[in-house]
């Protein structure tokens, strides 16, 4: 069985670190043969999703129990949804620990646990509720914008006409995709905005190629999220990824009316 | 310490920004302006507005209840661990399917990515990942709704391929340098 232990070094000598997503090393132990892998704690450099990046390496390194000194509410909820049992309360030096744990030291009664499986199969209130207001939180974000994209549809229906935008979708399959990849390019945010204003413009007697290329652009490309892509990503990346998802827009938006053709017949 | 303080700034990065009313009340403002000067055309644009609401709110009634599921039973953990799976076939698979299931704004994502390319994540598997982020399952009743679930499921089948040809070319030409 693999355990996963907060150290404040890199060796079974260390003393046990206090807080599981912000100590300094995570040692993974096989209790069968005491081998250990020690790794510096993938959280332990930054404080934002510090403790679920402690719980993306548990995870991967097939960790079945955790034993640390503190573990906050949120980690120990994502490390028991994924069916790690999480030991709190624990100090000492962590190959003492480990014998502790061996020779059935931890009971139950102090044990925080989070059953194999338990999360996957069996909801209850507190997981509920905390998805609840998740998803109001996640909802109440969409609406303001959602509200004004509503209300721009609005202004853009009365006045502007088709003549208008028949200046710059003149009806060219393909620069009327184009324009449409650059127009979804330039806006980012969710894509609910991109699905209203693409039906807006389909009233106004645009083509669902250029429609298309807008909401496939909407969330690929968005420009102005490029400055955040280049900080965490590099400039190579964040330019190659833009321009390959710009260019890939216009035959995703051709063959997707041209397949919906075919089947409608 | 300053767990009080961590949680408190937590609860205040997700409370909806107050720079998202500034776009709405732009609008809104634009609207006073149009009903002084045009006021007839102006009631057609609110009316609109207002038809374009009834419209999208059934679709998002659905919205929020696949949110719902969706919170229920996708931790950000295990797309994190989906996501350090490499370019193998499966890693690809994987990160196709982090990259639907994943929520909430792409610069809440970027930390975690920066963090699995430090730790030896290719390009790849986070271009896939990225681009996949247009398939959204809890918009998709606002989407059939609007565009018809034919229109949704063959863009929904290209987005995907489109993600593997976007995740090739991003490793084909954006290769870190070694040594």
């Amino acid at each position: 069985m693999k355990i996963a232990i907060s150290a404040e070094r890199a060796d079974l000598a260390s003393k046990v670190a206090h807080r599981f997503g912000l100590s300094p090393y995570l040692l993974v132990v096989d209790t069968e043969t005491m081998d250990f892998k020690a790794l510096a704690n993938p959280g332990a450099t930054s404080r934002p999703g510090a403790g679920i990046r402690a719980v993306a390496f548990a995870i991967g390194e097939g960790v079945e129990v955790v034993l640390t000194g503190y573990c906050s509410p949120a980690v120990y909820n994502q490390l028991a949804s994924n069916g790690i049992k999480v030991i709190t309360d624990v100090s000492g030096m962590v190959k003492e620990v480990i014998e502790k744990y061996k020779a059935g030291g931890f009971g139950r009664d102090l044990a925080v646990e989070g059953e194999k499986g338990q999360a996957s199969h069996y909801i209850n209130r507190r997981i509920l509720v905390k998805a609840l207001k998740s998803s109001a939180r996640q909802f109440a974000n969409i609406l303001p914008i959602l509200t004004g994209v509503i209300l721009c549809i609005g202004l853009f229906n009365a006045f502007v006409s088709k003549e208008a935008l028949a200046l710059i979708f003149t009806g060219n399959v393909v620069l009327d995709t184009l324009w449409g990849a650059c127009f979804g390019s330039i806006l980012a945010g969710n894509p609910i905005n991109s699905y209203v204003i693409g039906a807006a413009l389909l009233n106004h007697g645009i083509s669902l190629f250029a429609v298309t290329a807008v909401i496939v652009t909407w969330v690929t490309v968005g420009l102005v999220q490029l400055p955040a892509e280049i900080a965490s990503l590099g400039l190579r990346f964040a330019l190659v990824r833009s321009a390959s998802c710009l260019v890939l827009a216009i035959p995703v938006a051709i063959l997707t009316v041209m397949i919906l053709n075919f089947i409608i017949g | 310490m300053s767990i009080e303080k961590s949680q408190e700034s937590k609860r205040r990065t997700q409370r909806p920004s107050r720079y998202m009313l500034i776009f709405p009340l732009l609008v809104l403002v634009i609207y006073g302006v149009l009903f002084a000067l045009t006021p007839e055309q102006a009631l057609a644009a609110l009316k609109s507005s207002g038809e374009v609401c009834l419209n999208i709110l059934p679709p998002l009634a659905l919205v929020f209840v696949v949110m719902l599921v969706l919170n229920l039973f996708v931790k950000p953990a295990q797309i994190a661990h989906l996501l350090g799976s490499g370019a193998s076939i499966k890693g690809i698979l994987l990160s196709v399917a982090a990259g639907i299931i994943s929520m909430g704004p792409i610069y809440v994502w970027y930390p975690l990515l920066k963090e699995l390319r430090e730790k030896g994540a290719g390009n790849m598997p986070i271009a896939v990942f990225l681009y996949n982020r247009a398939v959204k399952p809890f918009l998709l009743p606002v989407m059939i709704a609007y565009f018809g679930w034919l229109y949704v499921s063959v863009l929904t089948v290209l987005t995907v391929l489109a993600s593997v040809v976007n995740g090739y070319s991003v490793a084909a030409f954006a290769k870190r340098k070694t040594g």
